[in-house]
């Protein structure tokens, strides 16, 4: 018989390996703000186009959503992690500006830095 | 823990800790040897350095994060930086020696730290997954080694070592009134009776808070893990999350979280196999702010009108259907688990003499960054508004502060560099409360501000008690007169007797803290009651009565007033000044907004 103790670290085990079966280890995640501020500020419409480009076949993102992290005056918020690279996160974000971020960041490698946070 | 880089990435940014004791630790010297280094190698263009607050981990300061990786340095020394910059910073090899690879519960957020001003003074403990994970998802929660404090607790420690632990900390209530919160579950556990209830307060009725609602929306495992453990602490089988029905998205997150956990074995009968059992239900709120009131909660969800009663006896003795019941706030049970598995001597290492670990506050107003920060305690209001919230905009000036939403009060610049803490707070004549906090500028005026929450309380005042009722409705009457140009001599005198009277006299917190706007700012900036009272002059232009619209030489005679003006009470022909009828006009400040040459002024 197991402790809950040890029950909870093989828990633990497995609920990681289904997070880096959902591809979790891509070299890009993409996380989208998903609060009551974030949507009301319109991030649904964000999680929307990003979600359509992987299904029509934009390569190794892994997208997730996310709670408030509190920028509240630059919502919607999207935040991007690459291998190796010092995160970034792009404030008001809009359809056209996650158009943007994943036509030029995601595929294209490039920060477009006049939206990023500082 | 640490992986080994095989390319270099584009930029590092180093983060050093410059919270006291690192500081103490010479962490401003390293910042110059690191500079000297990245010099010798020609490559600071490549290295950006950032400072932050406390990063929790004094004993092993100072502190150095590099990112990206997220490698965090411990007890940095001198001699160690050429090694650092030349292994890690130039051959992508960091030096494993001094790594820190304790998996502890919280700042993760230096991960993702882009925007290092706002977060670089904050410590998320309460917060800590909140922007980082899917609250959705379970496994996300439990990655991040959720429920294992829960785990902890029913495998190796008594009810007892638990409450011990929680007294250890110093936790105090976040939901306002600052209660030791180990000492309630003392209280509750040795209360005597056949069942007992845990509740989860997430009310949160004060106007322009959002703290709870977030917490619950950006993480909502914590706190169902913080009330299961708390079940456990004093020995009870139910919990119930008391949460107003405007929060649908909390309410759907809070109910899928809570199906996996059943689904996972953490909720339920024999949670992880033990033998102990727990489960917990949600209980909706319609949005009376007095039903945050614990004993008026109590009322609620038995069924009854959500009115308070005097106490003692307390809830902890005699709570909901006359049973022991441990109520605590969304933050608070959102801290227990960080309590469980980093330790009450972590936590108690942070903060201030008697009020420890972290607060959570709601930053508006008139403020650059208006946002949800959370900030170790003694952390100063200076360093709040200017440091994390970026200052006033548009170049103007501070006013004042208020914090404790409608329970609270106006602080003024002199009071800038007080400590966020409840006795410090509180001293200064405010308190804490549950985390509002309101930026005020130059162009707001303090007896509008008092009489907006005032208006709030009154509206909110459930009735049961006359000076409460009464009391705050007279009140209002004068707040009223004196803004509109009609106040007479005596009304402060008037104002600050009857605040004192119903302070005293009223049954509940509502009542007795309603007054506190009104008096803060009385004592505060009482030149300006007497500036709307004697010289009929509101300094802000926020009094409508007590401001006028007129068109000085600069108008053009464009004639965008006029066609704004919605009762006609602009007269001027085309290129011509136009002037305004002072008797016709209703000060709805449009024209003001239509003039693009700044012809017409506000006085
Ligand atoms: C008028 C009034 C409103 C209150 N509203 C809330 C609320 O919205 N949320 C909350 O947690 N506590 C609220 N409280 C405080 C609760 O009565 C109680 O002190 C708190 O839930 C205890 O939890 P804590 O010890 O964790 O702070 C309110 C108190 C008063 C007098
Ligand atoms: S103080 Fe006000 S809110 Fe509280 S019981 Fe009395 S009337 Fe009701
Ligand atoms: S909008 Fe301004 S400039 Fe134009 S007519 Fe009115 S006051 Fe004159
Ligand atoms: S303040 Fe309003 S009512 Fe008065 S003149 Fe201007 S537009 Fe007309
Ligand atoms: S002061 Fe640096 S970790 Fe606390």
């Amino acid at each position: 018989m197991l402790t809950p103790l040890q029950r909870i670290k093989k828990m633990r085990a497995e609920a990681i390996n289904r997070i880096i079966g959902k591809g979790y280890l891509s070299t890009k995640r993409v996380y989208v703000g998903m609060a009551t501020c974030e949507i009301a500020a319109g991030s649904s419409e964000v999680m929307e186009v990003f979600e359509s480009a992987i299904k029509n076949g934009l390569p190794d993102v892994y997208l997730s959503k996310k709670g408030c992290a509190g920028r509240c005056n630059l919502e919607p918020t999207v935040e991007v992690v690459e291998e190796g690279r010092i995160p970034v996160k792009y404030g008001k974000v809009n359809r056209e500006k996650a158009k943007d971020i994943i036509e030029r960041h995601l595929k294209k490698g490039e920060i477009i830095e006049e939206w990023v946070i500082k | 823990m640490i992986k080994q880089k095989t390319k270099k990435p584009d930029k590092f940014v180093i983060t050093l800790c410059d919270g006291p004791t690192c500081m103490h630790k010479k962490s401003k010297d390293l910042e110059t040897i690191i500079q000297k280094e990245l010099d010798k190698y020609r490559i600071h263009n490549a290295v950006e350095i950032k400072l932050s607050g406390c990063l929790g981990m004094c004993d092993k300061g100072p502190i150095m994060i590099v990112n990206p990786g997220y490698t965090m340095y411990g007890s940095v020394h001198e001699k160690d930086i050429p090694e650092i910059v030349e292994n890690h910073l130039l051959n992508g090899r960091p030096v494993s020696r001094l790594v820190i690879d304790e998996d502890h519960l919280y700042n993760r957020f230096f991960r993702i730290f882009g925007d290092i001003a706002f977060f670089g003074k904050q410590m998320r403990i309460a917060l800590r997954n909140c922007g980082i994970i899917d609250p959705e998802n379970i496994d996300d929660y439990i990655a991040l080694r959720g429920y294992e404090a829960l785990a902890k607790v029913v495998t190796d420690m008594s009810p007892q070592q638990v409450i011990d632990e929680v007294k250890k900390s110093g936790l105090r209530g976040r939901g306002g009134a600052g209660f030791a919160t180990g000492l309630k579950w003392e209280f509750t556990s040795k209360a005597q009776g056949d069942a007992k209830y845990v509740i989860c307060n997430a009310d949160e009725g004060d106007p322009g808070a959002f703290m709870d609602r977030s917490a619950i929306e950006g993480d909502p495992h914590t706190v169902i893990e913080g009330m299961i453990i708390g079940g456990y602490a004093i020995g009870s089988s139910r919990g119930i999350i008391y949460i107003r029905a405007e929060y649908p998205l909390a309410i759907k997150r809070l109910e899928k979280a809570i199906a996996l956990a059943r689904d996972y074995g953490l909720l339920g009968k024999n949670i992880l196999g033990s033998d102990f059992s727990f489960d917990i239900e949600i209980r909706l709120g319609a949005g009376a702010f007095v039903c945050g009131e614990e004993t008026a909660l109590i009322h609620s969800i038995e069924g009854c009108r959500g009115m308070p009663r005097p106490r003692p006896p307390y809830p902890s003795i005699s709570g909901l259907f006359g049973k022991p019941t441990l109520i605590n706030n969304v933050e608070t049970w959102a801290n227990i688990p960080v309590i469980i598995l980093d330790g009450a001597k972590w936590f108690s290492s942070i903060g201030t003499e008697k009020s420890k670990g972290t607060k959570v506050f709601a930053l508006a107003g008139k403020v650059k960054n208006t946002g949800l920060v959370e900030v170790p305690m003694g952390t100063t209001l200076r360093e709040i508004i200017f440091d994390i919230g970026g200052g006033i905009p548009n170049n103007k000036k501070f006013k004042a502060v208020q914090t404790g939403g409608p329970s609270g009060g106006c602080l003024p610049e002199n009071y800038l560099d007080t400590r966020i803490d409840y006795e410090s707070l509180a001293a200064a004549g405010s308190i804490m409360g549950s985390g509002g906090m309101i930026v005020i500028d130059e162009d707001s005026c303090m007896v509008k501000m008092a009489k907006f929450f005032l208006e709030f309380t009154q509206n909110e005042s459930c009735g049961k008690c006359t000076p409460c009722r009464e009391g705050t409705k007279r009140m209002l009457e004068i707040l009223n007169r004196i803004s509109q140009g009609n106040g007479a001599e005596d009304d402060i005198d008037k104002l600050e007797r009857l605040g004192s009277m119903i302070k005293k006299a009223s049954l509940c917190g509502l009542g007795q803290s309603a007054p506190n706007p009104v008096l803060s700012t009385i004592k505060n900036f009482r030149q300006e009651y007497e500036e709307h009272i004697k010289e009929k002059k509101c300094r802000a232009r926020e009094c409508v009565n007590l401001v006028s619209y007129t068109i000085i030489e600069k108008c053009i005679g464009c004639g965008a007033c006029k066609r704004a003006c919605p009762v006609s009470a602009i007269t001027g022909s085309l290129k011509q000044l136009h002037s305004i009828n002072q008797d016709k006009c209703i000060k709805c400040g449009r024209c003001f907004e239509a003039c693009k040459f700044s012809a017409v002024v506000k006085s």
